[in-house]
């Protein structure tokens, strides 16, 4: 049986956006639950992890993602 | 400024990087609200992190995320290694530095992935923390000195 990725939906509306907020909010975080995406945009992590506590509370998992033209691939070495 | 010293011998191969005792919880304000309403969070395991300059973000085991109860923000974040690509799932926690006295970070972003063949060591303490902190490797005296600013939040 398939089980959902958790935040699959939220990854969906992620790329469905990403290239006009790449257009308009490139490096921001953006924060999104459901259907639900705040209309702040933010410099740093945290903040944005904040900012969704607030509006979300703590019990639901939100998405947080950096936007950018393509997904990066951070090298660890 | 707050200052933690320990020794560290390069030319050990079971020894690969300066390590640290380590702990990650949910972040601390969650804790602090959970506890006003009579929630119990049991102490979080201790494990001992790599301070790698090399990774760009902390790392931990998926299995360590999940045991502290993290809160995910990102259930696919591609990273490279050297033995090839990988996603990791992101979360945000709060991060201790048990038996040191560095300042503990309330809130950072905090990768998890497995670890297989890792045996010094169980999680990655990267640059999302160093750059928290001044770090010295004395050599000839084999000595790693961290400065911490109390507050840099």
């Amino acid at each position: 049986m398939e089980t959902a990725t958790p935040l699959e939906a939220e990854l969906k509306l992620f790329e469905e956006n990403r290239r006009e907020w790449a257009q308009s909010h490139l490096g921001k975080f953006v924060v999104i639950q459901g259907g639900a995406i705040l209309t702040e945009f933010f410099d740093e992590y945290e903040d944005a992890f904040r900012a969704g506590i607030r509006q979300f509370g703590e019990e639901r998992n939100f998405l947080i993602k950096q936007v950018w033209k393509t997904e990066p691939v951070y090298f660890v070495a | 400024m707050l200052t933690y010293e320990f020794p560290w011998n390069p030319f050990d191969p079971a020894n690969p990087g300066p390590c640290i005792k380590f702990s990650v919880t949910r972040f601390a304000e969650d804790i602090r609200d959970g506890r006003k309403i009579g929630l119990e969070f049991p102490e979080p395991p201790v494990p001992t992190a790599l301070i790698d300059t090399g990774s760009p973000f902390t790392i931990i085991s998926k299995v360590l995320a999940k045991t502290c109860n993290l809160s995910l923000t990102n259930p696919v974040f591609p990273i490279r290694t050297m033995n090839g690509d990988c996603n990791c799932e992101e979360f945000c926690g709060s991060i201790s530095f048990p038996g040191s006295p560095l300042p503990r970070i309330a809130m950072a972003r905090i990768l998890a992935r497995d670890f297989y063949k890792e045996t010094a060591y169980s999680c990655i303490i990267g640059r999302n923390i160093l750059k928290r902190w001044r770090i010295c490797f004395d050599g000839q005296n084999r000595m790693v000195t961290i400065n911490a600013p109390e507050n840099f939040d």
